[in-house]
Protein backbone atom coordinates (compact mmCIF):
# COMPACT_ATOMS: atom_id res chain seq x y z
CA UNK A 1 0.00 0.00 0.00
CA UNK A 2 1.44 3.14 -1.24
CA UNK A 3 -0.97 5.38 0.72
CA UNK A 4 0.62 5.07 4.12
CA UNK A 5 1.99 8.78 5.42
CA UNK A 6 5.90 8.89 5.48
CA UNK A 7 6.60 12.37 7.03
CA UNK A 8 7.68 13.65 10.06
CA UNK A 9 5.15 15.90 11.56
CA UNK A 10 1.61 15.74 10.75
CA UNK A 11 0.76 18.45 13.99
CA UNK A 12 2.78 21.25 13.09
CA UNK A 13 2.38 24.84 12.72
CA UNK A 14 0.84 27.59 14.62
CA UNK A 15 -1.91 26.54 17.91
CA UNK A 16 -4.67 28.28 17.51
CA UNK A 17 -4.47 31.71 19.51
CA UNK A 18 -7.52 31.21 21.75
CA UNK A 19 -6.29 27.33 23.03
CA UNK A 20 -8.18 24.43 23.17
CA UNK A 21 -11.80 24.42 24.52
CA UNK A 22 -14.05 22.30 26.63
CA UNK A 23 -17.31 20.69 25.18
CA UNK A 24 -20.09 20.50 27.61
CA UNK A 25 -23.58 19.16 26.72
CA UNK A 26 -26.65 19.19 29.22
CA UNK A 27 -29.36 17.14 28.93
CA UNK A 28 -29.22 17.35 25.54
CA UNK A 29 -32.38 15.51 23.28
CA UNK A 30 -32.39 15.48 20.01
CA UNK A 31 -35.65 14.35 18.28
CA UNK A 32 -36.35 14.49 14.58
CA UNK A 33 -39.36 15.75 12.61
CA UNK A 34 -40.37 12.71 11.91
CA UNK A 35 -40.50 11.46 15.68
CA UNK A 36 -37.14 9.54 15.62
CA UNK A 37 -35.19 10.41 19.43
CA UNK A 38 -31.66 10.54 18.30
CA UNK A 39 -30.00 11.68 21.05
CA UNK A 40 -32.10 10.92 24.67
CA UNK A 41 -30.34 13.24 27.94
CA UNK A 42 -27.22 13.16 27.15
CA UNK A 43 -25.09 15.36 29.47
CA UNK A 44 -21.52 15.07 28.86
CA UNK A 45 -18.60 17.44 30.11
CA UNK A 46 -15.20 17.03 27.61
CA UNK A 47 -12.16 18.51 29.18
CA UNK A 48 -10.04 21.00 26.96
CA UNK A 49 -7.34 19.09 25.54
CA UNK A 50 -8.62 15.16 25.36
CA UNK A 51 -8.88 13.01 23.15
CA UNK A 52 -12.26 11.27 22.86
CA UNK A 53 -13.86 8.31 20.52
CA UNK A 54 -17.48 8.04 20.86
CA UNK A 55 -17.98 4.36 20.07
CA UNK A 56 -21.94 3.07 19.15
CA UNK A 57 -23.13 1.01 16.46
CA UNK A 58 -24.57 2.67 12.95
CA UNK A 59 -27.94 4.54 14.49
CA UNK A 60 -26.98 4.81 18.05
CA UNK A 61 -26.57 8.51 17.70
CA UNK A 62 -23.21 9.79 17.45
CA UNK A 63 -23.65 10.90 13.94
CA UNK A 64 -26.31 13.58 15.45
CA UNK A 65 -24.17 14.07 18.86
CA UNK A 66 -21.22 15.44 17.08
CA UNK A 67 -23.40 17.48 14.42
CA UNK A 68 -25.09 19.07 17.90
CA UNK A 69 -21.77 20.08 18.81
CA UNK A 70 -21.24 22.71 15.82
CA UNK A 71 -25.06 22.91 15.50
CA UNK A 72 -25.22 21.43 11.74
CA UNK A 73 -27.86 19.90 14.14
CA UNK A 74 -30.12 21.46 16.59
CA UNK A 75 -30.96 20.02 19.89
CA UNK A 76 -34.41 19.80 20.81
CA UNK A 77 -33.62 20.37 23.98
CA UNK A 78 -30.91 21.06 26.27
CA UNK A 79 -27.58 22.85 26.09
CA UNK A 80 -24.12 22.44 23.86
CA UNK A 81 -21.43 24.85 24.99
CA UNK A 82 -18.13 24.75 23.16
CA UNK A 83 -15.27 27.13 24.85
CA UNK A 84 -17.00 30.71 24.84
CA UNK A 85 -19.63 29.62 22.22
CA UNK A 86 -23.14 28.35 23.16
CA UNK A 87 -23.67 26.87 20.34
CA UNK A 88 -27.52 25.80 20.63
CA UNK A 89 -28.48 29.27 21.32
CA UNK A 90 -26.98 30.86 18.40
CA UNK A 91 -27.86 31.67 14.84
CA UNK A 92 -26.89 33.03 11.82
CA UNK A 93 -23.15 34.92 11.79
CA UNK A 94 -22.72 34.35 15.76
CA UNK A 95 -23.42 30.30 14.86
CA UNK A 96 -21.40 30.19 11.74
CA UNK A 97 -18.19 32.11 13.45
CA UNK A 98 -18.55 29.17 16.30
CA UNK A 99 -18.37 26.98 13.60
CA UNK A 100 -15.28 28.98 12.30
CA UNK A 101 -13.87 27.78 15.27
CA UNK A 102 -14.70 23.84 15.46
CA UNK A 103 -12.99 21.76 12.39
CA UNK A 104 -14.98 18.92 10.77
CA UNK A 105 -13.93 15.75 9.07
CA UNK A 106 -16.47 13.21 7.75
CA UNK A 107 -16.72 9.91 6.33
CA UNK A 108 -17.47 10.45 3.07
CA UNK A 109 -14.47 13.15 3.56
CA UNK A 110 -16.94 15.90 1.72
CA UNK A 111 -14.33 17.72 -0.85
CA UNK A 112 -15.54 19.34 -4.01
CA UNK A 113 -14.14 17.05 -6.25
CA UNK A 114 -14.12 19.42 -9.24
CA UNK A 115 -12.56 21.94 -7.64
CA UNK A 116 -8.42 21.98 -6.82
CA UNK A 117 -7.17 20.73 -3.76
CA UNK A 118 -6.48 24.65 -2.73
CA UNK A 119 -10.20 25.67 -2.79
CA UNK A 120 -11.12 22.57 -1.25
CA UNK A 121 -8.47 23.66 1.87
CA UNK A 122 -9.65 27.45 1.07
CA UNK A 123 -13.35 26.55 2.51
CA UNK A 124 -11.78 26.70 5.85
CA UNK A 125 -10.44 30.35 5.82
CA UNK A 126 -14.48 31.21 4.73
CA UNK A 127 -15.30 31.91 8.03
CA UNK A 128 -12.92 34.93 7.91
CA UNK A 129 -13.12 36.19 4.37
CA UNK A 130 -15.32 38.57 2.67
CA UNK A 131 -17.52 37.93 0.50
CA UNK A 132 -16.56 38.86 -2.53
CA UNK A 133 -12.93 36.49 -2.02
CA UNK A 134 -15.20 33.81 -1.18
CA UNK A 135 -17.08 34.00 -4.31
CA UNK A 136 -14.26 34.28 -6.68
CA UNK A 137 -12.09 31.61 -4.77
CA UNK A 138 -9.41 34.34 -4.24
CA UNK A 139 -7.15 33.87 -0.76
CA UNK A 140 -5.63 36.95 0.82
CA UNK A 141 -1.45 36.21 1.11
CA UNK A 142 -2.15 35.51 4.68
CA UNK A 143 -5.15 32.65 3.85
CA UNK A 144 -2.87 31.62 1.17
CA UNK A 145 0.15 31.08 3.54
CA UNK A 146 -2.23 29.70 6.46
CA UNK A 147 -4.05 26.82 3.86
CA UNK A 148 -0.49 25.84 1.89
CA UNK A 149 1.29 25.64 5.83
CA UNK A 150 -2.05 23.04 6.63
CA UNK A 151 -1.66 21.19 3.20
CA UNK A 152 2.47 21.08 4.01
CA UNK A 153 1.58 19.53 7.62
CA UNK A 154 -0.69 16.52 6.15
CA UNK A 155 1.94 15.78 3.24
CA UNK A 156 -0.47 17.18 0.45
CA UNK A 157 1.46 20.09 -0.76
CA UNK A 158 3.04 18.96 -3.64
CA UNK A 159 -1.00 18.20 -5.00
CA UNK A 160 -2.14 21.50 -3.83
CA UNK A 161 -3.13 22.29 -8.11
CA UNK A 162 -4.43 18.90 -8.60
CA UNK A 163 -8.68 18.28 -8.60
CA UNK A 164 -9.82 16.77 -5.28
CA UNK A 165 -11.95 14.08 -7.38
CA UNK A 166 -8.03 13.11 -8.90
CA UNK A 167 -7.01 11.78 -5.48
CA UNK A 168 -7.19 8.80 -3.62
CA UNK A 169 -9.21 7.93 -0.53
CA UNK A 170 -6.73 8.63 2.35
CA UNK A 171 -5.26 11.74 0.30
CA UNK A 172 -8.81 13.28 0.10
CA UNK A 173 -9.29 12.48 3.67
CA UNK A 174 -5.84 13.97 4.42
CA UNK A 175 -7.16 17.20 2.38
CA UNK A 176 -10.32 17.33 4.33
CA UNK A 177 -8.01 17.40 7.38
CA UNK A 178 -5.62 20.39 6.09
CA UNK A 179 -9.10 22.02 5.40
CA UNK A 180 -10.33 21.57 9.42
CA UNK A 181 -6.72 22.53 10.01
CA UNK A 182 -6.69 25.96 8.01
CA UNK A 183 -10.10 26.89 10.58
CA UNK A 184 -7.49 27.03 13.15
CA UNK A 185 -9.74 25.60 15.09
CA UNK A 186 -9.58 25.44 18.82
CA UNK A 187 -11.48 21.83 18.83
CA UNK A 188 -11.69 19.20 15.91
CA UNK A 189 -14.86 16.47 15.24
CA UNK A 190 -14.56 13.67 12.99
CA UNK A 191 -17.67 11.91 12.11
CA UNK A 192 -16.69 7.92 11.15
CA UNK A 193 -13.33 9.60 9.48
CA UNK A 194 -11.77 6.16 8.52
CA UNK A 195 -14.81 4.06 7.97
CA UNK A 196 -14.11 4.62 4.05
CA UNK A 197 -10.47 3.75 3.94
CA UNK A 198 -8.39 0.39 4.28
CA UNK A 199 -6.93 -0.55 6.74
CA UNK A 200 -3.11 1.03 6.70
CA UNK A 201 -5.21 4.34 5.27
CA UNK A 202 -7.16 4.27 8.28
CA UNK A 203 -4.28 3.49 10.96
CA UNK A 204 -2.46 6.70 9.00
CA UNK A 205 -5.34 9.34 9.41
CA UNK A 206 -5.95 8.22 13.18
CA UNK A 207 -2.37 8.61 13.63
CA UNK A 208 -3.20 11.92 11.88
CA UNK A 209 -5.86 12.98 14.58
CA UNK A 210 -3.58 11.70 17.98
CA UNK A 211 -0.93 13.72 16.39
CA UNK A 212 -3.29 16.89 16.10
CA UNK A 213 -4.34 16.26 19.57
CA UNK A 214 -0.55 15.96 21.06
CA UNK A 215 1.30 18.49 18.97
CA UNK A 216 -1.21 21.34 18.37
CA UNK A 217 -2.94 20.53 21.57
CA UNK A 218 -6.69 20.38 19.87
CA UNK A 219 -9.67 18.84 21.88
CA UNK A 220 -10.44 16.21 19.84
CA UNK A 221 -14.05 14.00 19.53
CA UNK A 222 -13.98 11.13 17.12
CA UNK A 223 -16.56 9.14 16.05
CA UNK A 224 -15.76 5.42 15.59
CA UNK A 225 -17.22 1.95 15.61
CA UNK A 226 -14.45 -0.16 15.34
CA UNK A 227 -13.18 -1.22 19.13
CA UNK A 228 -9.45 -1.65 18.28
CA UNK A 229 -8.99 2.22 16.87
CA UNK A 230 -10.86 3.61 20.20
CA UNK A 231 -8.52 1.64 22.73
CA UNK A 232 -5.14 2.25 20.86
CA UNK A 233 -5.72 5.93 19.77
CA UNK A 234 -7.78 7.79 22.41
CA UNK A 235 -7.52 8.44 25.85
CA UNK A 236 -11.60 8.46 26.55
CA UNK A 237 -14.30 6.54 25.61
CA UNK A 238 -18.37 7.08 25.61
CA UNK A 239 -20.41 4.49 24.64
CA UNK A 240 -24.11 5.30 22.71
CA UNK A 241 -26.53 3.30 22.47
CA UNK A 242 -30.33 4.24 21.43
CA UNK A 243 -29.04 7.66 21.84
CA UNK A 244 -28.15 7.40 25.18
CA UNK A 245 -24.71 7.23 27.36
CA UNK A 246 -24.03 4.01 28.30
CA UNK A 247 -20.55 4.12 28.92
CA UNK A 248 -18.02 6.74 29.79
CA UNK A 249 -14.44 6.00 30.87
CA UNK A 250 -10.79 5.39 30.01
CA UNK A 251 -10.84 3.50 26.41
CA UNK A 252 -7.26 1.38 26.73
CA UNK A 253 -8.87 -0.28 29.58
CA UNK A 254 -12.54 -0.78 28.27
CA UNK A 255 -12.69 -4.27 28.17
CA UNK A 256 -14.65 -6.62 25.51
CA UNK A 257 -17.80 -6.88 28.03
CA UNK A 258 -17.84 -3.09 28.09
CA UNK A 259 -18.06 -2.76 24.34
CA UNK A 260 -20.99 -5.85 24.49
CA UNK A 261 -22.85 -3.79 26.37
CA UNK A 262 -22.46 -0.84 24.12
CA UNK A 263 -23.14 -2.88 20.96
CA UNK A 264 -25.90 -4.37 22.91
CA UNK A 265 -24.68 -8.34 21.22
CA UNK A 266 -21.50 -10.11 21.12
CA UNK A 267 -17.93 -8.91 19.89
CA UNK A 268 -17.86 -9.35 16.25
CA UNK A 269 -14.65 -9.92 14.14
CA UNK A 270 -16.11 -7.33 12.25
CA UNK A 271 -16.04 -4.88 14.82
CA UNK A 272 -11.79 -4.69 14.65
CA UNK A 273 -10.05 -3.15 11.73
CA UNK A 274 -6.82 -5.16 12.49
CA UNK A 275 -3.31 -3.98 10.58
CA UNK B 1 -45.12 -25.33 21.98
CA UNK B 2 -45.89 -27.29 18.86
CA UNK B 3 -49.21 -25.64 18.61
CA UNK B 4 -47.43 -22.66 16.90
CA UNK B 5 -45.89 -24.42 14.80
CA UNK B 6 -48.55 -25.82 13.01
CA UNK B 7 -50.57 -22.56 12.61
CA UNK B 8 -51.92 -20.87 9.48
CA UNK B 9 -49.04 -18.27 8.72
CA UNK B 10 -51.35 -14.73 8.87
CA UNK B 11 -50.74 -12.69 5.87
CA UNK B 12 -51.22 -8.76 5.97
CA UNK B 13 -54.36 -8.21 4.40
CA UNK B 14 -54.70 -7.64 0.30
CA UNK B 15 -54.49 -4.30 -0.34
CA UNK B 16 -57.44 -2.80 -2.26
CA UNK B 17 -55.82 -0.86 -5.43
CA UNK B 18 -59.12 1.28 -6.01
CA UNK B 19 -57.37 4.52 -6.88
CA UNK B 20 -55.48 2.42 -9.41
CA UNK B 21 -58.46 1.08 -10.89
CA UNK B 22 -60.04 4.37 -11.21
CA UNK B 23 -57.04 6.48 -12.72
CA UNK B 24 -57.33 3.03 -15.44
CA UNK B 25 -60.34 3.70 -16.55
CA UNK B 26 -60.11 7.32 -16.54
CA UNK B 27 -57.05 6.89 -18.71
CA UNK B 28 -58.95 5.18 -21.39
CA UNK B 29 -62.18 6.91 -21.46
CA UNK B 30 -59.61 9.83 -21.85
CA UNK B 31 -58.15 8.13 -25.07
CA UNK B 32 -61.73 6.87 -26.27
CA UNK B 33 -62.84 10.10 -25.91
CA UNK B 34 -59.86 11.53 -27.97
CA UNK B 35 -60.87 9.66 -30.72
CA UNK B 36 -64.20 10.53 -31.35
CA UNK B 37 -63.01 14.72 -31.10
CA UNK B 38 -60.70 14.48 -33.71
CA UNK B 39 -63.18 13.62 -36.53
CA UNK B 40 -60.64 10.84 -37.67
CA UNK B 41 -61.50 10.31 -41.77
CA UNK B 42 -60.48 6.53 -41.48
CA UNK B 43 -60.74 6.39 -45.42
CA UNK B 44 -58.29 9.00 -46.16
CA UNK B 45 -55.33 7.03 -43.63
CA UNK B 46 -55.45 5.05 -47.37
CA UNK B 47 -54.49 7.47 -49.73
CA UNK B 48 -51.60 8.65 -47.17
CA UNK B 49 -48.59 6.00 -49.14
CA UNK B 50 -50.24 7.50 -52.38
CA UNK B 51 -49.93 11.21 -51.16
CA UNK B 52 -46.04 10.23 -49.27
CA UNK B 53 -44.78 9.25 -52.80
CA UNK B 54 -46.32 11.78 -54.71
CA UNK B 55 -45.23 15.23 -52.13
CA UNK B 56 -41.66 13.18 -51.75
CA UNK B 57 -41.23 12.90 -55.88
CA UNK B 58 -42.29 16.58 -56.20
CA UNK B 59 -39.66 17.61 -53.44
CA UNK B 60 -36.52 15.33 -53.84
CA UNK B 61 -36.40 14.00 -57.19
CA UNK B 62 -34.91 17.41 -58.68
CA UNK B 63 -34.36 19.87 -55.97
CA UNK B 64 -33.19 23.31 -56.75
CA UNK B 65 -29.70 23.41 -55.45
CA UNK B 66 -29.69 27.07 -56.65
CA UNK B 67 -31.28 27.82 -53.88
CA UNK B 68 -28.91 26.46 -51.07
CA UNK B 69 -26.49 29.49 -50.42
CA UNK B 70 -30.15 30.81 -49.29
CA UNK B 71 -31.03 28.31 -47.14
CA UNK B 72 -27.68 27.86 -45.32
CA UNK B 73 -27.72 31.58 -44.77
CA UNK B 74 -31.14 31.67 -43.42
CA UNK B 75 -30.15 28.66 -41.42
CA UNK B 76 -27.15 30.28 -40.16
CA UNK B 77 -29.79 33.16 -38.70
CA UNK B 78 -31.88 30.30 -37.21
CA UNK B 79 -29.02 28.85 -35.34
CA UNK B 80 -27.11 31.95 -33.99
CA UNK B 81 -31.35 32.93 -32.43
CA UNK B 82 -31.37 29.30 -31.00
CA UNK B 83 -27.52 29.84 -29.89
CA UNK B 84 -28.60 33.74 -28.66
CA UNK B 85 -31.88 32.00 -26.72
CA UNK B 86 -29.83 29.11 -25.22
CA UNK B 87 -27.36 31.56 -23.35
CA UNK B 88 -30.00 33.96 -22.64
CA UNK B 89 -32.12 31.37 -20.73
CA UNK B 90 -29.37 29.43 -19.51
CA UNK B 91 -28.41 32.60 -17.74
CA UNK B 92 -31.60 33.46 -16.69
CA UNK B 93 -32.53 30.08 -15.44
CA UNK B 94 -29.24 29.40 -13.42
CA UNK B 95 -30.21 32.51 -11.20
CA UNK B 96 -33.83 31.79 -11.02
CA UNK B 97 -33.60 28.26 -10.67
CA UNK B 98 -30.89 27.86 -7.87
CA UNK B 99 -32.65 29.83 -5.26
CA UNK B 100 -35.51 27.51 -6.22
CA UNK B 101 -34.57 24.59 -5.04
CA UNK B 102 -34.92 23.03 -1.41
CA UNK B 103 -32.29 23.91 0.63
CA UNK B 104 -31.29 26.60 -0.84
CA UNK B 105 -33.77 29.61 -1.16
CA UNK B 106 -36.47 30.15 1.30
CA UNK B 107 -40.02 29.03 0.86
CA UNK B 108 -41.94 32.43 0.63
CA UNK B 109 -39.23 32.81 -2.41
CA UNK B 110 -39.07 29.08 -4.13
CA UNK B 111 -43.30 28.57 -4.47
CA UNK B 112 -43.25 32.21 -6.49
CA UNK B 113 -40.88 30.81 -8.72
CA UNK B 114 -41.73 27.94 -9.13
CA UNK B 115 -45.15 28.81 -9.70
CA UNK B 116 -43.83 31.34 -12.50
CA UNK B 117 -41.82 28.52 -14.24
CA UNK B 118 -45.29 26.62 -14.29
CA UNK B 119 -46.70 29.71 -15.98
CA UNK B 120 -44.39 29.81 -18.53
CA UNK B 121 -44.39 25.79 -18.59
CA UNK B 122 -47.92 26.28 -20.09
CA UNK B 123 -46.90 29.39 -22.87
CA UNK B 124 -45.64 27.54 -26.13
CA UNK B 125 -42.65 29.76 -27.45
CA UNK B 126 -44.63 31.08 -30.24
CA UNK B 127 -47.11 32.79 -28.17
CA UNK B 128 -44.37 34.13 -26.35
CA UNK B 129 -42.78 35.18 -29.52
CA UNK B 130 -46.39 36.99 -30.17
CA UNK B 131 -46.20 38.53 -27.37
CA UNK B 132 -42.78 39.73 -27.54
CA UNK B 133 -42.93 41.11 -31.11
CA UNK B 134 -45.44 43.79 -30.23
CA UNK B 135 -42.41 45.48 -28.57
CA UNK B 136 -38.80 43.95 -30.78
CA UNK B 137 -41.27 43.84 -33.72
CA UNK B 138 -40.66 40.72 -36.46
CA UNK B 139 -36.81 40.05 -36.18
CA UNK B 140 -34.68 37.23 -35.15
CA UNK B 141 -33.90 39.01 -31.50
CA UNK B 142 -37.61 38.86 -30.82
CA UNK B 143 -37.32 34.86 -32.01
CA UNK B 144 -33.90 34.56 -29.86
CA UNK B 145 -35.69 36.51 -26.79
CA UNK B 146 -39.04 34.18 -26.80
CA UNK B 147 -36.60 31.52 -26.87
CA UNK B 148 -34.84 32.40 -23.44
CA UNK B 149 -37.91 33.55 -22.06
CA UNK B 150 -39.82 30.06 -23.22
CA UNK B 151 -36.80 28.11 -21.86
CA UNK B 152 -36.70 29.40 -18.39
CA UNK B 153 -40.28 27.29 -17.72
CA UNK B 154 -38.31 24.07 -18.30
CA UNK B 155 -34.97 24.06 -17.78
CA UNK B 156 -35.30 26.12 -14.58
CA UNK B 157 -36.83 23.63 -13.14
CA UNK B 158 -34.18 21.44 -14.64
CA UNK B 159 -31.92 23.32 -12.71
CA UNK B 160 -33.57 23.24 -9.21
CA UNK B 161 -34.72 19.16 -9.61
CA UNK B 162 -30.36 18.96 -10.46
CA UNK B 163 -29.89 21.16 -7.33
CA UNK B 164 -32.08 19.01 -5.04
CA UNK B 165 -30.37 15.69 -6.47
CA UNK B 166 -26.91 16.57 -6.07
CA UNK B 167 -24.71 14.93 -3.09
CA UNK B 168 -24.32 17.07 -0.07
CA UNK B 169 -21.09 16.30 1.36
CA UNK B 170 -19.41 19.12 0.02
CA UNK B 171 -22.54 21.73 1.01
CA UNK B 172 -22.58 20.01 4.68
CA UNK B 173 -18.47 20.69 4.83
CA UNK B 174 -18.53 24.27 4.07
CA UNK B 175 -21.58 25.00 6.84
CA UNK B 176 -19.44 22.89 8.97
CA UNK B 177 -16.70 25.44 8.48
CA UNK B 178 -18.62 28.71 8.76
CA UNK B 179 -19.55 29.53 5.49
CA UNK B 180 -22.83 32.16 4.56
CA UNK B 181 -25.33 30.83 2.24
CA UNK B 182 -23.22 32.26 -0.30
CA UNK B 183 -20.14 30.21 0.12
CA UNK B 184 -22.12 27.08 0.13
CA UNK B 185 -23.90 27.84 -3.16
CA UNK B 186 -20.65 28.93 -4.80
CA UNK B 187 -18.30 25.88 -3.43
CA UNK B 188 -20.16 23.30 -1.99
CA UNK B 189 -22.72 23.28 -4.55
CA UNK B 190 -21.61 24.46 -7.59
CA UNK B 191 -18.90 22.59 -7.87
CA UNK B 192 -21.08 19.37 -7.89
CA UNK B 193 -23.77 20.82 -10.24
CA UNK B 194 -22.02 22.29 -12.89
CA UNK B 195 -20.80 19.64 -15.13
CA UNK B 196 -24.77 18.32 -15.66
CA UNK B 197 -25.61 22.40 -15.92
CA UNK B 198 -23.33 22.69 -18.55
CA UNK B 199 -24.94 19.60 -20.58
CA UNK B 200 -27.66 20.85 -19.26
CA UNK B 201 -27.35 24.14 -21.27
CA UNK B 202 -25.98 22.22 -24.75
CA UNK B 203 -29.15 20.39 -24.40
CA UNK B 204 -31.21 23.65 -24.20
CA UNK B 205 -29.24 24.44 -27.32
CA UNK B 206 -29.99 21.25 -29.31
CA UNK B 207 -33.97 21.92 -28.30
CA UNK B 208 -34.10 25.04 -29.67
CA UNK B 209 -32.31 24.63 -32.90
CA UNK B 210 -35.52 22.58 -33.62
CA UNK B 211 -37.71 24.87 -31.91
CA UNK B 212 -36.59 28.32 -34.25
CA UNK B 213 -37.32 26.58 -37.24
CA UNK B 214 -41.45 26.25 -35.99
CA UNK B 215 -40.59 30.03 -34.74
CA UNK B 216 -40.31 30.87 -38.55
CA UNK B 217 -43.82 30.39 -38.70
CA UNK B 218 -45.29 33.74 -37.73
CA UNK B 219 -41.98 35.42 -39.58
CA UNK B 220 -39.03 35.84 -37.11
CA UNK B 221 -37.06 35.30 -39.63
CA UNK B 222 -34.85 32.24 -40.36
CA UNK B 223 -34.76 29.13 -42.13
CA UNK B 224 -38.27 28.24 -40.32
CA UNK B 225 -39.37 31.54 -42.12
CA UNK B 226 -37.91 30.62 -45.68
CA UNK B 227 -39.59 27.12 -45.28
CA UNK B 228 -43.29 28.47 -45.14
CA UNK B 229 -43.24 30.85 -47.63
CA UNK B 230 -42.14 28.43 -49.86
CA UNK B 231 -44.65 25.84 -48.97
CA UNK B 232 -47.31 28.51 -49.35
CA UNK B 233 -46.13 29.09 -52.79
CA UNK B 234 -45.75 25.10 -53.33
CA UNK B 235 -42.41 25.04 -54.84
CA UNK B 236 -41.47 21.68 -53.60
CA UNK B 237 -38.49 21.84 -55.77
CA UNK B 238 -36.86 24.57 -52.88
CA UNK B 239 -39.20 23.19 -50.14
CA UNK B 240 -36.83 19.78 -50.84
CA UNK B 241 -33.57 21.32 -50.56
CA UNK B 242 -34.95 23.59 -46.90
CA UNK B 243 -35.84 19.81 -45.63
CA UNK B 244 -32.82 18.12 -46.66
CA UNK B 245 -30.47 21.56 -44.90
CA UNK B 246 -32.52 21.62 -41.37
CA UNK B 247 -33.00 17.51 -41.30
CA UNK B 248 -28.76 17.61 -42.21
CA UNK B 249 -27.76 20.92 -40.04
CA UNK B 250 -30.33 19.98 -36.52
CA UNK B 251 -28.76 16.45 -36.99
CA UNK B 252 -25.14 17.36 -37.19
CA UNK B 253 -25.68 19.59 -33.99
CA UNK B 254 -27.17 16.91 -32.15
CA UNK B 255 -23.85 14.55 -32.75
CA UNK B 256 -21.56 17.66 -31.79
CA UNK B 257 -23.28 18.85 -28.87
CA UNK B 258 -24.23 15.35 -28.23
CA UNK B 259 -20.80 14.28 -28.02
CA UNK B 260 -19.55 17.12 -25.86
CA UNK B 261 -22.06 16.40 -23.27
CA UNK B 262 -20.68 13.07 -23.15
CA UNK B 263 -17.72 14.11 -22.36
CA UNK B 264 -18.05 16.87 -19.68
CA UNK B 265 -20.57 14.11 -17.66
CA UNK B 266 -17.45 11.72 -18.11
CA UNK B 267 -15.15 14.14 -16.49
CA UNK B 268 -17.52 14.82 -13.86
CA UNK B 269 -16.57 11.01 -12.85
CA UNK B 270 -13.77 10.14 -11.73
CA UNK B 271 -11.02 9.31 -14.19
CA UNK B 272 -7.24 8.31 -13.88
CA UNK B 273 -6.79 8.51 -10.15
CA UNK B 274 -3.48 8.60 -9.29
CA UNK B 275 -2.63 6.64 -6.20
CA UNK B 276 0.93 7.46 -5.40
CA UNK B 277 1.87 9.67 -2.90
Amino acid sequence: MSDTLTRSEAGGGTPPASGPWPIELDDVTVRYPNGVVALKNVSLSIAAGEMVAVVGLSGSGKSTMIRTINGLVQPTGGRVTVGPHAVSELRGRALREARGDIGMIFQAFNLADRASVFHNALVGRFAHMPTWRTMLGLASAEDREMVMRSLDSVGMLEKVWHRAGALSGGQKQRVAIARALSQEPAVMLADEPVASLDPPTAHAVMADLEDINASRGLTVLVNLHLMDLARQYTTRMIGLRAGEVVFDGPAATATDADFEAIYGRPVQARDRLGE
Amino acid sequence: MTALAVRAPIAPPKPRRLAVRIASWAVAAVVLAAFVGLDIEWDKLADLPGDLVHYGTLMFSDPDWSMLPEALRQTWRSVSMAWLGALLGVVLSTMLGIPAAEGVGPLWLRLPLRGLFAVIRAVPEVVIAIIILTVTGLTPFTGALALAIGGIGTHAKWTYETVESAPGGAVEAVRASGGGLLATVRWGLWPVISPELASLALYRFEINVRTSAILGLIGVGGIGDMLTTYTQHRQWDTVGVLIIVVVVVTMTIDAVSGAIRRRIMEGAKVRGVDRSS
